[in-house]
């Protein structure tokens, strides 16, 4: 079978890309198929990552080049996978190659078109903290660094209006509105899928005051703020109010009740979180307000040790569900019951609310697309055989990274690499046996 | 320094050279920022080269197809000797422009990419003073490319076959994935038997045991795993492809050669010793457990008994212990100490179980489910900011501050996961460092978790740090792909080109040099009282080349030569 | 600052990046069109443990106004420890020029991340604005050369 040797990885963050270097260094050939116009997936969001607060973008853009550069890996940006038949060895899958507008080859990323396209919109990337226009790149050192229309808002592909700027704009002649959607069909032996996870819908815990109080934020929205080529340039500054806030409260836990799981991560970016704020505002106040310090493995501790104290102040309390969050004039004031069980007030000027991680939105669609089973928290289901096999439900089909469940990129590479591994492992097993 | 630049200039007398400039129009972004006719007739008429004939040209867009086949038939009708291609940053087309070299005779280490654009065109925005930067930087391309010498690959045999160290569940699970018809695996194991510390833990997970004999059966009967009990590894010398390494009987002291080309170490851990705390007194009492005794209570007899026999009606699960003092959290103990109160509900049911934590750590995504059901059949979970023990006289301060005292039939400690005791042997053997905890360190915490600074050599299991059997056997076949990747039956290894040589006229042997090396690439050849560079191994950061107070080593491709031309023109 | 016949002093300086952080963050400084000094130019490579004293003590001798050493924040390194060689050996360096009357403040070394296109836009422009102040590297005329 000579489709035994090509695999099919679906997302490419970190999980996804790093299955496929794996993969293509063995000579496999690799479709890894992204669904935004971009690869680097959720790590590129964070300026730095924890335990040791390394550049993300240092750590990440080397192997986002080399998964561009590899000649056994066809990245497949924009797209989407609508159809996986077939079985071990042998599985058929179709393609749907979104119209970009802007040729891959032709562009060169000078940023030309940007500028006269009149259309504004919110940078969903940017989680709106920015706007964009119709014809864009998500991030400044996006790659490929060649930008997509969005054809839902473009005047000239939503029938509008007659407009032409972007195009005229082009040196390079790199834009074509009439590009359209390409469906391919491919063949593979194996799929791994690595599409990720969400962050959980914060405006669902009315008592946190997410959506309805701008000084409170989601965990990616500070990333972003945080981040020196993000929407501030790395000024923390509060929505609206335009303030640098001088004190700060990071709420753990929010969702972990009602997802019923704790998702292993939010301790340490909270914490990262607090050592992010003074550095950046040495004068400001963080509070951490938690119930479990879930710092798991030899790396963890020793970062909390060191910013308890001196980063951040540790507030314990005793229900960390009923934690309230209300305006108060200009600022916020958090309710919290503290060790003794009595109510506690704090006021300070933001919020940062540690969400946790959740199914990816289209989490379900592609469980039944590519066959598998889902877990009763809506992560792809693995076997659960003891032995920690990343093989979904559906045999030849994987998954690894946190379209499985929470977890931190250290995880997330190890089951990248063991779903590889295994993929690997049945390919020579294939070979050899036919 | 002249010295240096004459030694290293020496290669290029002699040679009639015939550079080809190209500059990449780039649209507007470098013709539109550059007056490229400017820059292209002073090129042109620089004297600054003796017996060097310099073509300059311009290209629409260089790096796209039509660009690309225009390049490559200028290199061949031409038949230069080098190539400057003043462009875009060498991030985004480098590899693309040695591409085009490599379908030519042209060496692709005689070619340069010049970034004009990032560092230029896009960032200075006066005309005449970009023209002038630009005409500067292609200027230095062009001195410091007449410095560059040509480079090749030079592909390894590899001995594709493995040593796994340990024959716990991480390395079964890692001998498992890597023996194959093309590939043997060599796993050794110091005790008289595989399964290492799994076999107390079986109880862990329903069908988890039957997985465990069902490794040791597979292991036992793959005629592609050589299986050495009673074995410990004595010497290891080598590099990715190509380890020769000395294992010896425990027994009876005989010594076996073996080769391999990677090595996988499992080799788990132990347990923090209470007896260490301060605040358990361990030894004093009998009822007094740690988790594993008990969990090997249950997982042999089936139940779990005082010493007088009698069952325990109530039991005090103590987490965290060493938790402080190895300032790391295990990471598995909460929800461990959670299937035990199971055990014990199972045993009695109207046993008195109470859990004293300090945090809950719950990781997995099953792990809170567990503590719900915990709490639901009864289990008490007192958070705690203090605890002590005497006996089984357990006295705790709570997170309100409220002291109290509590008698138990037993104590059920959870002690960390710690480093095994000859860690530290090993990775002397190895030369892999320990990270803070006592561990074997990973080369990287987040991007490559199993690899090791020693290439070639894998980290596994608890060898790498505490964590369940689960993520203990996902670590092994992470390390599997890692090397399945690498390590390809008939195929060769092609190490970084850009590495660093020593000059052995210049070296004294001082052996600076080997110890700033991160890789260990750099070894002492007492012979000839000379360090050498082991070029399979070296990746070319150049770390070295500060050490060294003789000058005797090169960093192929940013030699100092090369780099005074770029300082040179800069200065000009 | 403007010298004796009034022509405004360019310095020239030589920034020495390593390829993976800072180079990278000179990229993107170039990819978002932040200004930057005609005066600075950049030398690529690997790592900045790669720079040692007597490229940059030649660097100074052959006359550069100003020399920047830029890589990695501590702790982001490519090669694992490749930085803190760099600083340790930077802040020696330091030394010895300050004891042999040569200007310390001429070398400058910073971290600066791939991230921080904006940074180095900064970095940059703040220490040519400084050797602006310093003038012109004396040892340019000085008879000792």
């Amino acid at each position: 079978m000579s489709q035994t040797g090509n695999v099919l990885v679906i997302g490419a963050g970190i999980a996804g890309m790093k299955a496929s270097l794996m993969l293509a260094g063995a000579s496999n050939k690799v479709y890894l198929v992204e669904k935004l116009p971009i690869i680097g997936g959720k790590v590129i969001k964070n300026e730095e990552s924890f335990p040791n607060l390394e550049c993300s973008t240092c750590m990440v853009a080397p192997i986002q080049q080399d998964v561009l550069q590899n000649p056994n890996i066809e990245t497949l940006t924009y797209s989407i996978v609508e159809k996986i038949e077939g079985k071990l060895g042998d599985f058929s899958v179709v393609i749907r190659k979104k119209a970009r507008y802007v040729s891959l080859t032709d562009c060169i990323g000078c940023g030309m078109c940007y500028e006269p396209c009149p259309v504004s919109l919110k940078n969903e990337w940017e989680e709106n903290l920015i706007d964009r226009k119709a014809i864009y790149v998500p991030c400044s050192g996006s790659l490929p660094n060649v930008p997509v229309i969005d054809s839902e808002h473009c005047l000239k592909l939503n029938g509008k209006e007659e407009c032409n700027l972007c195009v005229e704009s082009c040196a390079f002649e790199a834009i074509n509105l009439d590009d359209s959607d390409e469906v391919m069909e491919i063949k593979v032996g194996a799929v791994i899928l690595a599409a990720g996870s969400s962050t959980f819908d914060l405006s669902s815990l009315p008592n946190l005051g997410y959506s309805t109080l701008p000084g409170v934020y989601a965990p990616m929205e500070f990333e972003r703020l945080f981040a020196s080529n993000g929407p501030t340039l790395g000024e923390i500054t509060l929505r609206e109010s335009e303030k640098i806030p001088e004190s700060v409260a990071v709420i753990h836990c929010a969702g972990r009740k009602e997802q019923k799981y704790c998702s292993a991560v939010c301790c340490m970016y909270s914490f990262k979180f607090a050592r992010f704020l003074k550095h950046k505002i040495p004068s400001a106040s963080v509070f951490n307000i938690y119930s479990d310090v879930c710092v798991p493995g030899k790396n963890y501790q020793s970062f909390y040790k060191s910013v308890e104290g001196t980063d951040t102040e540790m507030l314990y309390t005793s229900s960390i569900d009923e934690v309230q969050v209300s305006e108060n004039g200009p600022g916020l004031k958090v309710t919290y019951s503290d060790a003794s069980g009595s109510m506690t007030e704090l006021n300070v000027d933001m919020v940062i609310l540690a969400a946790a991680l959740v199914p990816d939105d289209d989490a379900a669609e592609l469980a039944e697309i590519a066959g598998v089973d889902l877990d009763s928290r809506g992560f792809i289901a693995t076997v659960q055989d003891g032995s920690g096999s990343m093989e979904t439900s559906r045999e030849g089909v994987f998954v690894a990274g946190t379209a499985e469940g929470p977890k931190d990129i250290q995880n997330s590479v190890i089951q990248a690499e063991s779903a590889a591994g295994q993929v690997m492992d049945i390919v020579t097993a294939e070979v050899s046996g036919s | 320094m002249k010295e240096f630049e004459m030694r290293e200039a020496g290669q290029d007398k002699n040679l009639r050279a015939k550079v080809g400039v190209y500059i990449c129009e780039c649209g507007p972004n470098i013709a539109g920022k550059v007056d490229l006719d400017k820059i292209i007739a002073d090129l042109s008429q620089l004297d600054d080269y003796q017996d060097v004939e310099l073509v300059v040209k311009k290209y629409g867009f260089l790096c796209s197809g039509p660009g690309k086949e225009f390049l490559e038939e200028e290199i061949r009708s031409n038949g230069y000797t080098h190539l400057v291609v003043g462009a875009c940053s060498p991030r985004d087309h480098d590899s693309t422009f040695m591409g085009v070299c490599k379908k030519t005779d042209l060496n692709p280490y005689l070619y340069r990419i010049i970034n004009i654009r990032e560092h230029c065109t896009w960032v200075i925005d006066d005309k005449e003073k970009a023209t002038e930067k630009a005409f500067s930087y292609i200027r230095g391309g062009i001195s410091r490319v007449l410095r560059q010498s040509e480079l090749f690959e030079k592909p390894l045999d590899i001995n594709p076959d493995v040593l796994v160290i340990g024959g716990g569940i991480a390395g079964m699970e890692a001998a498992l994935s890597l023996s194959g018809e093309d590939r043997r695996v060599f796993l050794v194991e110091k005790t008289d038997h595989l399964g290492g510390i799994s076999l107390d833990l079986s109880g862990l997970l329903p069908g988890q045991g039957e997985i465990i004999k069902n490794k040791i059966d597979s292991v036992t009967e793959d005629k592609n795993i050589r299986l050495f009990l009673n074995t410990s590894v004595e010497t290891v010398i080598g590099f990715l492809g190509n380890f020769e390494i000395e294992l010896v009987s425990i027994e009876n002291a005989e010594t076996t050669d073996i080769m391999a080309g990677a090595i996988v170490v499992a080799t788990g851990s132990s347990l923090f010793d209470p007896g260490e705390s301060a605040h358990l007194s361990y030894s004093e009492s009998d009822e007094v457990y740690t988790s594993l005794s008990v969990e090997k209570m249950f997982s042999g007899e089936g139940e779990a008994r005082l010493r007088s026999g009698k069952k325990p009606s109530s039991v005090a699960l103590i987490h965290c212990v060493g938790r402080e003092e190895k300032n790391y959290c295990s990471g598995i103990c909460c929800s461990y100490m959670m299937k035990l109160a199971g055990f014990f509900r199972n045993q009695s049911p109207d046993i008195q179980v109470t859990e004293f934590y300090r945090d809950l750590c719950l990781p997995q995504k099953d792990d809170q489910e567990r503590y719900t059901e915990a709490e639901a059949a009864g289990v008490e979970f007192v958070r705690i900011k203090d605890i002590s023990i005497k006996g089984t006289e357990v006295s705790f301060e709570k997170m309100n501050s409220k002291k109290s005292e509590q008698s138990f039939d037993m104590v059920v400690l959870a002690p960390a996961i710690v480093p095994s005791a000859d860690t530290e042997e090993l990775a002397d053997l190895l030369t892999v460092p320990l990270d803070e905890s006592g561990f074997f360190q990973e080369v990287h915490k987040m991007t490559n978790p199993v690899g090791t600074s020693t290439d070639g050599v894998f980290i596994v299991g608890t060898a790498h740090g505490p964590k369940g059997v689960s993520d203990s056997m996902q670590f092994a076949r992470a390390s599997a792909g890692q090397i399945l990747t690498r390590l390809i039956p008939g195929e060769k290894l092609i190490p970084e080109v850009k590495v660093t040589e020593i000059l052995e006229a210049y070296c004294t042997g001082c052996g600076n040099c080997l110890d700033v090396c991160v890789y260990g690439a750099i070894y002492s050849d007492d012979s000839r009282g000379i360090s050498v560079v082991n070029e399979a191994v070296c990746r070319g950061c150049g770390n070295c080349y500060g050490s060294c107070p003789s000058g005797a080593l090169r960093t192929k491709h940013f030699t100092n030569t090369q780099l005074y031309r770029e300082v040179d023109e800069a200065l000009r | 600052m403007e010298d004796k016949a009034g022509v405004e002093f360019v310095p020239s300086i030589v920034g020495f990046l390593c390829n993976w952080c800072t180079y990278a963050a000179a990229d993107l400084a170039g990819s978002s069109k932040f200004a930057l000094p005609p005066s600075f130019t950049v030398i690529r490579v690997m790592c900045s443990s790669r720079i040692d004293h007597n490229l940059l003590l030649s660097t100074y001798f052959k006359g550069a106004d100003g020399i920047l050493v830029a890589g990695c924040h501590p702790g982001d390194c490519h090669y694992g420890e490749g930085n803190y060689y760099a600083r340790r050996r930077f802040a020696l360096l330091k030394k010895v020029m300050e004891t042999l009357n040569l200007d310390p403040e001429r070398l400058q070394l910073s971290w600066v991340s791939a991230s921080e296109g904006k940074r180095y836009a900064e970095v940059v422009g703040e220490f040519t604005e400084k050797i602006k102040e310093l003038g012109p590297n004396p040892i340019k005329n000085s008879t000792r050369f």
